[in-house]
């Protein structure tokens, strides 16, 4: 017989993985629209973020009542916290992934300048980053997830040159500064994209050994634990 | 646990009668802080807080081995004397025992029996003890009204104020809120943190979150063993043992 409380952990990590299952999906269309043209691929992005919000609100509640109800220790706390923590960047996800569709759409037209700026190859990046996130957390693969911490750094430089890709071009023909605006912003939320990816992966650390990983520079302190 | 220390346990062993109930504990408890000692029924941690000041001698066929350094002198020594023993350890029991006298004489029972007889100074100390235990202002204006005519909550916190009139140093508390009310419980919890500037105090509670909000450290027993005895926070976010996450999460015992 399962437990009343693993049967609403259960529940929870059901929804999360629903959820993340949507994100995965609505940045993939994304991602895949920018990179193709096929702009069809963002229509109706709006709705399916919708549905991630719902999620987003029905997650919230769940882990308030398990706080409430059973006021979990040690594993299962972390698993609360962490799912509350994973919760709001999948929702941020599903946000910015159709801040991407609608910039993939304004930028459709100029994709010789996408292709030269290597803007697809940060997103194909960030996109691998939340589906390893996602399955990390499905798998409770800790392997995986440091894997991500690592391929942030990577986004994080290809949106440093990218960046100054852009701005030489606009400096050297006035007529690509539109362009190259909508291209500044879309690698923005890419940028963001990825770190919301690692963020997830700093939860999953967390669930798993105990240990905080976030902003490793605060204090001198490479990490926060319970030890 | 780098306060100093108040009370140090060396391999102790006890038995009631055949069956051994401690299995060579050893422990270092802090002065001025609360230890919370937790376990499953029959684990042995309520049998650990009765040998601190020795009330289990008033159970036969026991025995008991290993040293209870308190200030570090052994408490087991023939020439201990019991009375000033437990006058310096006090106790806390599940169920509130006051006596059937008023609530005056129930806090000035003890320093009474110790030989103290002027009136002046058997007011303040009840005065003084019934504020400590956060009382005074809901019974100063009946002092003469029944202990046994208190709430249960009350009750406990006359009991808590006896036990102070005497002046400890240690407090032994045995599941003191297990039987009250959220808002006593609260009280009772609100009165140990206050406490434990002045006392060392040690919790025996089946309440997992009460352990982890009242106490500096936490002492896990499982079957007489001592398992892991750690900080509080420790304990209840990311114990040592697996066997002590299992009993904290609820899987066990």
């Amino acid at each position: 017989m399962q437990s009343h409380f693993t049967s609403e952990i259960e529940s929870l990590k059901t929804n999360l993985i629903k959820m993340a299952s949507l994100v995965d999906e609505l940045v993939d269309n994304a991602i895949t629209g920018l990179a193709t043209g096929n702009v069809g691929l963002c229509k109706g992005m709006k709705s399916r973020d919708r549905e991630i919000d719902a999620y987003d609100n029905l997650i919230q509640v769940q882990c308030e009542n398990i706080l409430a109800i059973f006021q979990p220790f040690a594993t299962d706390l972390r698993f609360v916290m962490s799912v509350l923590m994973i919760n709001n960047q999948l929702e941020r996800c599903g946000d910015i992934a159709v801040n991407i569709g609608q910039r993939a759409k304004k930028t459709s037209s100029y994709k010789e300048l996408i292709d030269e700026s290597k803007v697809i190859d940060m997103a194909n990046r960030a996109r691998k980053m939340v589906q390893s996130a996602i399955d990390s957390f499905i798998q409770n693969d800790i392997q995986l997830a440091k894997q991500v911490l690592v391929s942030d750094d990577e986004v994080d430089k290809l949106n440093k040159e990218i960046f100054n890709f852009l701005v030489n071009k606009m400096k050297s023909d006035s007529t690509l500064i539109e362009p190259c605006s909508h291209l500044i912003i879309l690698i923005k939320h890419i940028e963001r994209l990825a770190d919301h990816a690692t963020n997830i992966c700093e939860n999953l650390i967390f669930y798993i050994e105990a240990k905080v990983v976030s902003h490793p520079k605060i204090s001198g302190k490479e990490s926060s634990t319970n030890d | 646990m780098n306060a100093n220390s108040k009370i140090k346990v060396e391999n102790l062993n006890f038995f009631y009668g055949p069956k051994k109930a401690l299995n060579n504990v050893s422990i270092i408890i802090p002065d001025k802080k609360v230890t919370a000692l937790i376990g499953p029924s029959g684990c042995g941690k309520s049998t650990f807080l009765r040998t601190l000041n020795r009330m289990n001698d008033l159970i036969t066929s026991t025995n008991i081995d290993g040293k209870v350094l308190i200030d570090d002198v052994n408490i087991y020594e023939k020439n201990i004397d019991i009375v000033e023993l437990r006058k310096k350890v006090g106790m806390i029991f599940q169920k509130s025992n006051p006596f059937p006298k008023s609530i005056y004489e129930n806090v000035a029972f003890g320093p009474k029996i110790n030989g103290l007889k002027e009136k002046n100074i058997l007011d303040e100390i009840v005065e003084i003890s019934l504020k400590k235990s956060a009382l005074w202002d809901e019974v100063k204006d009946d002092l003469n009204k029944s202990g046994l005519s208190l709430s249960g909550g009350q009750q406990q916190r006359l009991c808590i104020a006896r036990a102070l009139a005497v002046d400890p140093e240690i407090i032994l508390m045995d599941e003191p809120a297990s039987a009250l009310d959220p808002i006593s419980t609260t009280k009772i919890e609100d009165l140990i943190f206050e406490l434990k500037n002045n006392y060392t105090i040690i919790i025996v509670t089946h309440n997992m979150q009460q352990a982890a909000r009242v106490s500096d450290n936490t002492a896990f027993f499982y079957m007489g063993d001592l398992i892991e005895y750690t900080s509080t926070q420790k304990m209840f976010t990311n114990p040592e043992l697996q066997q002590t996450e299992d009993y904290i999460r609820g899987r066990f015992g």
